[in-house]
Parts: C-alpha cells; sequence; structure tokens
C-alpha cells in the first residue's frame, strides 16, 4: 500500500510554506469559479423562477431538458466549447481558446442547469400565498417575484451550493478550453489531475485538502448569509 | 363622491363546467360595511378574490370610482386601493415589523414615515409586544392581527376580508372581532366573507348572501331586533 503519510506532510508544508506556485493555482481556481457564477447565478435564478410560475406552451419539455442537463458530463460541455472557440469554430475569431474567459464560460454553462433546477423546484415549493400577498399589498411584478424568491431563499442557496460545488470540482471543462498552462489557466482540478499524473502526490494532496476547505468556506459563507433560512 | 365606490355588473366563474358564480350585480359604497354569507365552497373567497384582481373571471362591468377596470390588466393603482386578507395570513419570513412594512415600501414611503406608521398600527392591533416573535411561531389570532395592521397602515378605501375570524380560539376571535369593529367605524370601505354572527350581527353591517353563485341581499338583522 502507498505509503500516505509523507505525501500528506509535505503538502501541509507546501501550504503553510506560502509556495506562490500552490497559491497561484488556489487563486485561478477561485477566480474562474466566483467570476462563472456571479455573472451566471442571476440570469439563471431569473430563468428559474419563469419556468417555475409563467405558463406557456413546451415548458414541460424545457424543464424536463434542464432536469436532463444536471448529469451532462463536463468533458462534453468542453468539447462542445473546444469546437466552438477552436481557430476554426465559429467563435473562433475572438481567440478566448485557453484562456481563463473560455474557463469561466464552460463553468458558467455547467453551473446554468443547476441553478435553474434546483430555483424551479425552490419556486415551486413556495407558498401559494406567498405571491398573492405581496401583489395584494401592493408589489410591482419584479418586487413581488424577489419576495417569492426571499422566501424560499433556503432553496435558492441550496441551488448556489450545489452549482458553485459542481464547478468548483470540475476538471474535464477546465482541462479543454483551459489548457492547464500553469499560472493562466491551471486551476486546483485540473493541478491534482497533472500532479497525480507525474506522481507528485504531495502537491496533489495539498491541492485537495485546499480544494475541500475553500468548498466548505465558500458554502460556510453562503450558508452564514442564508441564515436560519427553513431551519425549524 | 356621490357614486359607489365599486360597481360590479354580470360576474361569471366557472371551474371546468360548474358555474360557481353568476352575480348579476354588487355596489360596494365609501364608509359602508359589508358582509357575504354562504356555505362552503359557494365562491365567497372566489368573489373577494375577483374584486382583488387575484383571480381571472367574465365580468361585464367593473368600475371603481367611476373608473373602468379591466381584470386582465388589473391596474396597480387600484392594488393601492383594495387590500385583500387571506383567511389563513401569510407572513413574510421577517420581522413583524417587516411585515407591516411591506406594503408602505412597495408604494416608496420614506423610512421615517413608515416606522411611525407601523409603530401607530402595531398598537393598533395590539401586536406592538411580539415585535422579537418570528411571524411563523405567531399563533392563528396573532396572526390574524398583524395581516390587519399589514392592511390597515395601507389605508386602503376598501379592505376584502376573507372568512378573518375562522379556526380562531375563543379569545383570539373577540380581540379580531374587535379589531374589525374599529376598523367598520372608519371611512373605508369593508367587505367580509364569512359565517361568523357575531360579525354578520355587527351594527351598521349590510348583509349579503351567495347561495347558487347568486348574490342575495339579506334583511337587516338589527332592524329585525328593533321591530
Amino acid at each position: 500500500m502507498m505509503d500516505l503519510l509523507e505525501p500528506a506532510q509535505q503538502a501541509f508544508h507546501l501550504l503553510f510554506a506560502g509556495d506562490p506556485e500552490l497559491w497561484q493555482i488556489i487563486f485561478i481556481s477561485l477566480r474562474v469559479s466566483v467570476t462563472a457564477m456571479l455573472v451566471i447565478t442571476p440570469f439563471a435564478i431569473a430563468a428559474g423562477f419563469f419556468l417555475a410560475t409563467v405558463p406557456f406552451p413546451g415548458r414541460r419539455a424545457l424543464v424536463i431538458l434542464v432536469q436532463g442537463l444536471l448529469a451532462s458530463p463536463t468533458v462534453v460541455v468542453g468539447l462542445l466549447l473546444y469546437l466552438l472557440l477552436s481557430r476554426a469554430g465559429p467563435f473562433g475569431d475572438w481567440r478566448l481558446l485557453f484562456t481563463p474567459e473560455a474557463m469561466m464560460i464552460g463553468q458558467g454553462i455547467i453551473a446554468f442547469p443547476v441553478l435553474v433546477a434546483f430555483t424551479l423546484s425552490a419556486v415551486q415549493s413556495a407558498d401559494p400565498r406567498t405571491h398573492d400577498t405581496a401583489v395584494s399589498l401592493g408589489a410591482g411584478t419584479t418586487h413581488a417575484a424577489l419576495t417569492t424568491l426571499l422566501e424560499v431563499r433556503f432553496g435558492v442557496m441550496a441551488a448556489i451550493f450545489n452549482a458553485f460545488g459542481r464547478v468548483f470540482s470540475e476538471v474535464g471543462c477546465s482541462l479543454m478550453v483551459g489548457g492547464n498552462i500553469l499560472g493562466l489557466t491551471r486551476n486546483i482540478p485540473t493541478a491534482i489531475a497533472l500532479e497525480t499524473s507525474k506522481g507528485e502526490f504531495a502537491q496533489g494532496i495539498a491541492l485537495g485538502f485546499v480544494l475541500m476547505l475553500t468548498a466548505l468556506g465558500v458554502n460556510y459563507a453562503l450558508a452564514f448569509m442564508q441564515g436560519e433560512g427553513g431551519l425549524k | 363622491m356621490n357614486g359607489p365606490l365599486l360597481r360590479i355588473e354580470g360576474v361569471r366563474k366557472s371551474y371546468g363546467s360548474r358555474l360557481i358564480l353568476d352575480v348579476d350585480c354588487l355596489e360596494l359604497h365609501a364608509g359602508e360595511s359589508y358582509v357575504v354569507t354562504g356555505d362552503n365552497g359557494v365562491g365567497k373567497s372566489t368573489l373577494l378574490r375577483i374584486l382583488a384582481g387575484l383571480e381571472s373571471a367574465q365580468v361585464a362591468k367593473y368600475l371603481f370610482e367611476g373608473y373602468s377596470v379591466s381584470l386582465e390588466n388589473y391596474p396597480r393603482e387600484l392594488r393601492r386601493e383594495i387590500i385583500y386578507v387571506h383567511q389563513h395570513p401569510y407572513l413574510f419570513k421577517t420581522s413583524i415589523t417587516g411585515n407591516i412594512a411591506y406594503g408602505l415600501k412597495a408604494r416608496g414611503v420614506p423610512k421615517l414615515q413608515r416606522e411611525t406608521l407601523v409603530k401607530e398600527a402595531m398598537d393598533w392591533a395590539g401586536v406592538a409586544n411580539l415585535d422579537h416573535v418570528p411571524p411563523q411561531k405567531l399563533s392563528g389570532g396573532e396572526k390574524q392581527r398583524v395581516a390587519l395592521a399589514r392592511a390597515k397602515v395601507l389605508n386602503p378605501k376598501l379592505f376584502l376580508l376573507d372568512e378573518p375570524t375562522a379556526n380562531l380560539d375563543a379569545e383570539a376571535r373577540r380581540q379580531t372581532i374587535e379589531l374589525i369593529q374599529r376598523l367598520c367605524l372608519g371611512n373605508n370601505c369593508v367587505l367580509i366573507a364569512c359565517h361568523d354572527y357575531e360579525l354578520i350581527n355587527l351594527p351598521h353591517m349590510r348583509r349579503m348572501a351567495l347561495a347558487e353563485g347568486q348574490l342575495v341581499p339579506q334583511v337587516e338583522a338589527s332592524q329585525e331586533q328593533a321591530g
């Protein structure tokens, strides 16, 4: 059996000695995922709310599609985005391939169905009196919608937790459209994949540790903002 | 203004093939209080919800202060004049103060004025001592009083109260009736859907019954007693 103790000790040493390469990877990871989430979340929540509240022909098919996309492999998203952004692709002129922006777009696409599906479910579970009460008290359409979202904030925050968890730890899309370039597009998951393939377990463990800690830290921060929410 | 505050004609509402409302005409006047009685499921709540623009229906004519109103495109200004209070009021997951201030915020009332009005409304409803309690932990009667304060603070021209005393214990019912009685003494118009004998027999209450979809004026109980 492989000895895990030594690489783990080295991992802690790397982390607490402030290894610049390691911290750069962590920074890139956070920057890409947080930016992708900040940009996509308002649109996705609005789309989820719309799907939950506005009847239109084909809504059911769209809901099934969104729920189906929850299981889409990130590597397939990466492949499609690669084809679109590569020189020969329709958006090749934008020269986004192998940039952090391409990774942000990819992560935004991966997060979108997660956010929509969870928001949809949260809004559908809202008490039907919420909207009527808001409207009857004089709230306009947007104000009433925001009130409903605020009432189901526990569910909406769960949407954000899930989406962030998925994009922060995904490796397939980031590797394909980011290219794993050190100092530019190498994030925690792609770095773990690379270091492990090279046999550099200490770096891999350190990064894995940071990945888990950061994911937990972000979730705790969001949970703090969430307040007591739906907890009884 | 001498005309009615609200006049609605030819109200028809069906659920599937079942016609539940077929009201020829309903007229409400400012400063008056009305009660609609009728069996469960007869359409009292639906009628109130239609007036509040929360439910669609076929309506031949809907006039509010003489102005024509479309249910499909219910004017936002009218939502500010007509407040519907649900049978089981929903309180937002914020403080009681936040609940009562909600409509004032929606109207853009400045913070200082809002605070004064909210305090007055809380005193009026006797819920000032409950401000530290999360709304979800209030009893049914307390929720109803907060909901009445939340409506009263907006000073609408028409209050629509849906079964305000249903499922309340004796003390909560007494407190709620007392509040409604005070509400009815104001210059606003109050329309209540209920079965509550005490509410139905409040002085100066105009009574109607809803049966088989139609509204029928009732004999004034107080006159009967006086006679």
